[in-house]
């Protein structure tokens, strides 16, 4: 296979999905979400970063349509799908649960946006999900309400809640990993989509996908040690995360390069965009190098010079959980 | 003693202790008397706010908002909205906070034989408080689901020092016993009774893995009456590999401990092949006669299968009698056997004339026949805490 990193213009991305139309063969009508799900799977280490510099429609308030738009177009690229409606559903079954792991510890100036995971819920929607089947969660409902995220429990429309207490009651094993794992993650998902935000971390170095499993676990602070290493790697290669992920969104429309995981404004910046990705480790990868180039713009040692290197992404390649070699990465960006 | 009513009714207590969880000790009773002695498990539906946060006793500030904790050995540094290893306390812009005090998961009456403490006030009761958290995680730990939880994840209820104080008085409990999970890592709520509680002639006892540093126990010895430490083994490879923790600071707990005076005691639970084998055992009792004395009691515990140990069988007999024959060549005076209710070595035998002083069945006293500290028949002295200390006395 050939690997290349493309840089896409807009016009580029309209050309790129031009082609696209003729030169895949055109789908059945009825068309088997199966073969639709092997063609998504050709493009697994695909990582596509979708920018937009409006997508602030003020310094504080972020444009949903924007978003939107970008969760379109990030979606077919990824997917090399035409409309945004058949990426979706190369990636998930109408009948599927599920869940949107989010990340709202930092509170509203550094959470997953809202207008983001609904926004993904939207289009799970679209596509004919049934909106009880879809179910955004972090570690705590009083978390989620900080972030700005409107609680809802057994909705008709899309549910919003923290596991709170609400953990498996028997230790599940995962290499070094021996904790009890969210209920929602092992009773009401089918299928996963991780949203992290793009930020830094004090022990791990970057807090992105592969770490945002930690808020699925009851026992999160016995796995900080040696830069939470192999912990997170172990934790992801359990069959509840493993099997169950089916794409990362890393949130990277505010990102911050240092003193995470609280906001920090002082390191906190407009990047504007999303990191698309199917593989957690390339995604990981990506989303790590980001901060590392903007460390170095503003000054800042690597974060292997600052003693965490967020070494857990290698170690969760080495469990093959994914590319860890950025040259076999394919990384479009638009 | 203070006979102000207290300002809790009698119903508050009831569904207080019923929403809590209280789960056996490192030794107890047969299972039927434990069903008897605890009450139900309880999973919160809605964690409560923790809108009753305080600052922890022992941190440094650092710089860019990272703190370090200074209550135990493992010095967590800690960033902005993080939590160190225990779980229930935060960094929060750069002041740490504890999460847990004066918000107890498990409220319960216990005997003081059930922590196990045999040379303190026989037959009296405890009143048992603990709270989500623990700076260790033993792969066997028997009171997982509270010492290995985060305090969102378990019911809590909010009781200040205060009606702590209150409810063991009206209980008539000479005694409050920091238990269950690691009173260490709900120092400030501990000390805080403790310190309340000597005031108002109730007694405090630590149920601890000793593992904190020396000046907050010393600081903290100034208010408890008695201690009990969980000796988890004898090699740092085993406190590494099955408990997260380091043997030497447990040591040096203990020297403490002697050198302060306070009574404690010790239990050790011997797991099969983890921590049994005959040589680690004497050596263990080699050293307890030679740094803390041989009238310290010593506790060998039976294992049953918890937690994240749950291929290994329950301890058998002979390996605990062992453990009391290894213990007994080594000098040591009083050496109970812990889980197996019934054994002639739940009893406490004078080292002067050989006879039961206190005869024991589970948590039952059936007969104490020491008078004034001293064995009944031959007037040996036996060391422990007989009567509530004279500042303490209700």
């Amino acid at each position: 296979m050939v690997h290349y990193k493309m840089i896409f213009k807009r016009r580029d991305f309209l050309k790129y999905i031009a082609s696209l139309t003729s030169a895949i063969p055109p789908l059945p009508s009825i068309f088997s979400i199966a073969d639709k799900t092997v063609f998504a799977k050709e493009t697994g280490n695909r990582v596509v970063i979708t920018k937009r510099p409006g997508v602030f429609s003020s310094p504080t308030i972020v444009s949903p349509e924007i978003v939107n738009s970008m969760l379109s177009d990030g979606i077919c690229l990824l997917t090399g799908c035409k409309t945004p409606e058949d990426a979706w559903r190369s990636l998930f079954k109408l009948n599927e649960r599920i869940g949107i792991k989010i990340n709202s510890l930092g509170g509203r100036k550094i959470c997953t946006h809202p207008e983001l995971a609904y926004g993904v819920a939207k289009h799970l929607t679209n596509i004919g999900i049934r909106p009880d089947n879809i179910i955004i969660f972090d570690r705590l409902t009083n978390e989620l309400k900080r972030a700005g995220y409107k609680i809802q429990k057994n909705s008709s429309s899309v549910n919003c809640f923290g596991t709170d207490s609400d953990y498996e009651l028997t230790p599940e094993f995962s290499g070094t990993i021996g904790t009890c794992f969210s209920r929602i993650l092992t009773q009401n998902c089918d299928a996963i989509i991780s949203i992290p935000v793009l930020k830094d971390h004090d022990l791990s170095g970057v807090s992105l996908s592969l770490k945002n499993f930690y808020g699925v676990i009851h026992n999160p602070n016995k796995y900080h040690d040696n830069g939470c290493d192999p912990f997170i790697a172990d934790l992801n290669c359990h069959p509840f995360i493993k099997n169950k992920l089916r794409l990362v969104i890393i949130d990277a429309i505010t990102g911050q390069y240092n003193g995470g995981p609280a906001f920090k404004s002082q390191w906190a910046w407009p990047y504007s965009g999303l990191i698309l990705g199917r593989d957690p480790v390339a995604v990981d990868l990506v989303g790590s190098r980001v901060i590392e180039q903007k460390r170095k713009q503003n000054g800042l040692p690597t974060l292997k010079e600052a003693g965490r290197e967020p070494i857990h992404i290698q170690s969760a390649a080495k469990r093959k959980l994914g590319t860890g070699n950025l040259n076999k990465i394919e990384v479009l960006e638009l | 003693m203070n006979h102000q009513p207290p300002d809790i009714t009698r119903r508050d207590f009831v569904r207080a202790a019923s929403c809590s969880i209280c789960l056996t000790g490192t030794s107890g009773l047969c299972s039927a008397l434990k069903k008897m002695l605890r009450p139900s498990i309880a999973h919160a539906s809605n964690p409560p706010e923790h809108g009753s946060v305080k600052e922890v006793m022992y941190y440094k500030k650092l710089e860019g908002l990272k703190i370090e904790c200074g209550i135990c050995p493992k010095k967590c540094r800690i960033s902005d909205l993080e939590r160190g290893y225990c779980g229930n306390k935060e960094n929060r812009g750069g002041t740490y906070y504890s999460l847990v005090h004066s918000r107890p998961c498990a409220i319960h009456v216990d005997p003081v034989e059930k922590k196990p403490l045999f040379h303190y006030l026989p037959s009296t009761m405890a009143f048992s408080i603990a709270t989500a958290g623990c700076n260790f995680e033993c792969r066997f730990c028997q009171n997982w689901r509270i010492a290995q939880y985060r305090p969102e994840q378990i019911q809590s209820s909010f009781t200040p020092p205060e009606k702590i104080i209150r409810m063991s008085i009206e209980k008539n409990a000479p005694t409050i016993a920091y238990t269950y999970s690691e009173p260490v890592v709900f120092y400030g709520y501990m000390f805080d009774c403790a310190k309340m509680g000597r005031l108002k002639g109730v007694g405090s006892i630590m149920i601890s893995n000793g593992f904190i540093n020396e000046k907050p126990l010393a600081e903290l010895c100034k208010y408890l009456t008695a201690v009990k430490i969980d000796l988890k083994g004898f090699t740092d490879k085993f406190y590494k590999d099955q408990c997260s923790g380091e043997l030497e600071p447990v040591l040096n707990t203990l020297r403490v401990l002697k050198r302060t005076g306070i009574w404690f005691e010790i239990v050790v639970l011997i797991i099969p092949t983890l921590n049994d084998s005959p040589a680690e055992i004497k050596n263990m009792c080699r050293w307890i006669a030679e740094n803390l004395g041989k009238d310290v009691p010593l506790h060998f515990s039976r294992f049953h299968p918890m937690y994240k140990i749950r291929n290994l069988p329950p301890t058998p007999l002979k390996t605990l009698e062992t453990c009391l024959a290894i213990a007994a060549n080594a000098g040591l005076h009083y050496v109970y056997l812990g889980n197996i209710p019934g054994h002639p070595a739940e009893s406490t035998y004078c080292p002067g004339c050989s006879r039961v002083v206190i005869r024991r069945i589970g948590y039952s006293i059936v007969e104490n026949k020491i008078r004034e500290g001293k064995c009944s028949e031959c007037g040996h002295p036996i060391p422990g805490v007989w009567k509530q200390p004279g500042s303490l006395a209700l």
